[in-house]
């Protein structure tokens, strides 16, 4: 960066997953991310602003023609009801465990097919207090797969618990041939993951799961109204653990995660781990952290509950779009619905030849995609010492170089899928 | 009339700025660890008069992260008092060491002189809790802990804008740990908190573990939590940090006037020692009262919303029974758990309600006199006989 002085300039900005919004930035305009992000003065937050290769190329208010994710056009249809929402519990003045939670958490629990639901700080807390709660421990294992979100592990990580990994199928979800293989008088859950919104297969986990007496707990923080043969996900194992993290089908204005139940012992030891173990304001039962919603937050999640059915609709119609339009280039493998699944497409994942040119091709004509996730959680430096290493779960692994997740969010318009099916097209030449 | 315990209905005075500015953050849809946090971590660390801030889901979260970071884990034990919020032990446990009480001095602050025989080969920290927003004896808590090589960790959840002679709260451990809950001095509206340190390492860890610890989007260096400070929050924090000047000095001048009023009601009503050259900021006035229960009922039948921190010391409770404790282990702590009562004391309080409580607390005492005297001349009358 030396000799090029500091510029003022308004860039397009991109959080996690490539949110945008306009901002006005000293930036140093650099081939290298990360030196711009130095040079913003965000170097080493990890979710902090990525800048678009666009914005670095031209300077100015350059804009993303279609961003990976838009949080803020969904904010736009319905913001009005949203700050209404907002501005009641401000002058309401009941911040902590207020009316709204209990409410949200009643019809998150229906929506769900659960008799209980109860609300938390994140979908990573969901997962820890479910493991918790089922007394999972120092000692204990823990089976679940290397190729999702990283919480998936951390939460077994942090109970004390050793994750023990097993391979996915075509589909992303855990392979249910290969469970009984690394089950050990130590497994004590089963941590399926519903990736991309898709259910994993959930029959044969839960015969084996019964078979050997050990609980599932399902990670469904990607999959709000999925469907396995009929059942919603959530209401299949144990525990199901949701996230309502701003961008997922359904989420929040900040960090927000929801566990599903229909064991009424499970839920009254949830409820206290979420609040510090106290039975009553004197009264501590079992020590535990703090983990609660925000009243604010369960405002706004009861104003987007009305819509998520109507969204999750729109993405699995994108899909249907995308499957249509990408349908006979060899160089792809495109997600397909088997009958007795319904996936709710939190994202549309595709595996695509020559993946990182795709993705920077696609970038350059104004297309955000991403990678969910490019780095299999066994092989993450953080895993160093659990004793995996490359090779382990091929599938996973070959998937990682493959994948590319293309923007399904529930405001892309049919003309922008038309667009982004069309570059991929030229891409591959067909 | 009512005087409420909480400041929350009187903080709206001007509630449309605050929804402007929630207006443009829902525009933005920028929610996790966006430009508002980093705004405010940036003042809170000001304020705090030490370099770092590093903002967490809650104050318990603080403590725990902290702990965590510095290595805490099973086998540990950890020091602390069991006059406080269950959560400074609730954190202990989460990080899976064993907490050790010690009891606290006049005043509900851990007593140093006592720190020394709770200590074995297994303690690695201290955690003395700023409670009520009263300074525990730092410098003879860092003497202890020095000799013993021990790490400090302070709990300063209550304590924002606390000092020892001139010196912040947070200045003394490796780190402190504030929590922004709606009830605290500095607040947000919901759960918040604040990790504050000299270190730029053990930020740069924090910040590390309470988002997955993902040094970048998709490289986890080591497995973390996700306990972050909403961006909505922050929002919300750096409109009211510039009141925490304020805030302090209207609380400290609220309890003086208390404690000029309570002065004359000893033995009856006793006040904490206040030692000199501590800035106590007063998040929870408390008092030892005789008659307490009593106390309590008068003044919440007369409007005064009184309430009690707490009635069970840490170290009785029901999960501390892993502990082995039983009643008499900490005669102070448990004397005052017995006695103590909390008046409003919140800065929005009006002349009117701080004079009203006064007088209620006088009242209850003054009649409570009247009839006991009656009843001791009644006490003398001799039996009837026969």
């Amino acid at each position: 960066m030396e000799g090029q002085p500091p510029q003022s300039t308004v860039v397009v900005c991109s959080n996690e997953d490539g949110v945008t919004f306009p901002r006005q930035r000293e930036v140093v305009l650099t081939e290298s991310f990360a030196v711009v992000l130095q040079a913003s003065g965000l170097g080493g937050e990890p979710e902090g602003l990525l800048y678009h290769a666009g914005a670095q190329e031209h300077p100015g208010a350059t804009r993303l023609e279609i961003p990976y994710a838009n949080l803020a056009a969904q904010s736009a249809e319905i913001r009005g009801e949203l700050l209404e929402a907002i501005e009641r519990v401000l002058r309401g003045a009941d911040f902590i465990l207020g009316e709204e939670v209990r409410r949200f958490e009643l019809s998150f629990a229906e929506l769900c097919g659960a008799r209980f639901a109860v609300t938390v700080n994140s979908g990573t807390d969901a997962l820890v207090l479910a493991l918790r709660a089922l007394g999972v421990g120092p000692g204990d294992e823990v089976v679940t797969v290397p190729n999702s979100f990283v919480a998936t592990t951390s939460c077994i990580v942090m109970v004390g618990a050793r994750p023990v990994f097993v391979d996915v199928r075509s589909d992303y979800n855990l392979d249910p041939a290969q469970l009984e293989r690394v089950m050990t008088p130590r497994t004590k859950a089963i941590l399926p993951v519903h990736l991309t919104g898709r259910p994993a297969d959930m029959d044969p986990i839960m015969a084996l799961a019964k078979a050997r007496r050990v609980a599932v707990v399902e990670d469904a923080a990607q999959a709000v109204l999925a469907e396995y043969r009929g059942r919603k996900v959530g209401s299949i194992g144990a525990i199901g653990c949701f996230s309502l993290h701003p961008l997922k089908t359904l989420g929040a204005c900040g960090d927000a995660g929801v566990l599903t139940t229909q064991d009424e012992e499970l839920r009254e030891r949830l409820l206290l781990l979420r609040n510090l173990g106290l039975r009553t304001r004197d009264d501590c039962t079992r020590w535990s952290g703090n983990s609660r919603l925000d009243t604010i937050q369960a405002a706004v999640l009861l104003v987007k509950l009305k819509y998520v059915h109507e969204w999750t609709e729109k993405r699995r119609a994108h899909a249907s779009l995308y499957r249509s339009a990408l349908n006979g280039i060899p160089e792809l493998d495109i997600p397909t619905d088997k009958p007795h699944e319904k996936a709710v497409y939190h994202t549309f994942v595709i595996q695509a030849d020559r993946r990182d040119d795709l993705k920077r091709y696609l970038a350059l004509r104004g297309i955000g995609t991403a990678v969910h996730y490019p780095v299999p959680i066994h092989l993450q430096s953080a895993a160093r010492d659990l004793g995996y290493h490359r090779g382990m779960f091929p599938v996973a692994e070959h998937q990682a170089g493959r994948i590319l997740s293309l923007p399904v969010y529930p405001e892309l318009r049919a003309d922008e899928i038309d667009h982004i099916c069309g570059a991929i097209h030229a891409f591959y030449g067909t | 009339m009512r005087v409420a315990f909480s400041h929350l209905e009187r903080q709206f005075a001007n509630i449309d700025d605050y929804l402007d500015d929630i207006r443009d953050l829902v525009r933005t849809g920028d929610f996790t660890l966006g430009v508002a946090l980093v705004e405010f971590e940036s003042r809170f660390a000001k304020s705090a008069g030490l370099p770092y801030a590093v903002g967490v889901g809650t104050g318990t979260d603080a403590l725990a992260l902290s702990l965590k970071i510095l290595g805490i884990g099973p086998g540990d034990e950890a020091i602390t008092t069991p006059t406080t919020f269950i959560a400074t032990v609730g954190a202990i446990v989460m990080t899976g060491a064993r907490p050790v009480f010690v009891d606290s001095e006049d005043g509900f602050v851990i007593d140093p002189s006592k720190i020394e025989a709770a200590i074995t080969p297994r303690t690695r920290a201290i955690v003395p809790v700023h409670y009520t927003g009263n300074v525990a004896d730092m410098p003879a808590i860092m003497d202890v802990a020095q000799r013993h090589n021990l790490l400090v960790i302070e709990d300063a959840c209550q304590a924002i804008g606390a000092a020892l002679d001139g010196r912040p709260v947070g200045s003394w451990g490796e780190a402190a740990a504030f929590s922004l809950h709606p009830l605290k001095n500095l607040n947000v509206w919901g759960d918040g908190g604040v990790v504050v340190t000299r270190s730029p390492d053990l930020a740069d860890r924090l910040r590390l573990y309470r988002n997955h610890g993902l040094a970048n989007r998709d490289e986890a260096s080591i497995f973390g939590c996700n306990s972050r400070l909403d961006t909505l929050q922050a929002v919300v924090g750096n409109r009211l940090i510039d009141q925490t000047d304020f805030i302090t000095r209207q609380r400290m001048a609220n309890a003086r006037c208390y404690d000029e009023a309570f002065a004359d009601l000893a033995p009856h009503v006793r006040l904490p020692r206040r030692r000199p050259g501590v800035r106590h900021v007063y998040h929870l006035y408390m008092i030892r009262a005789a008659r307490r229960d009593e106390l309590l009922e008068h003044l919440v039948a007369n409007g005064v919303e009184a309430k009690i921190h707490y009635p069970v010391p840490v170290h009785l409770q029901e999960a501390a029974r892993f502990l082995g404790h039983k009643q008499g282990d900490f005669p102070v702590s448990e004397e005052d758990s017995r006695s103590v009562i909390t008046l409003p004391v919140h800065q929005h309080l009006t002349e009117d309600e701080l004079q009203f409580t006064c007088e209620q607390v006088r009242a209850f005492y003054r009649r409570s006199r009247v009839r006991r005297t009656l009843w001791n001349v009644g006490a003398c009358v001799p039996p009837p006989a026969g």
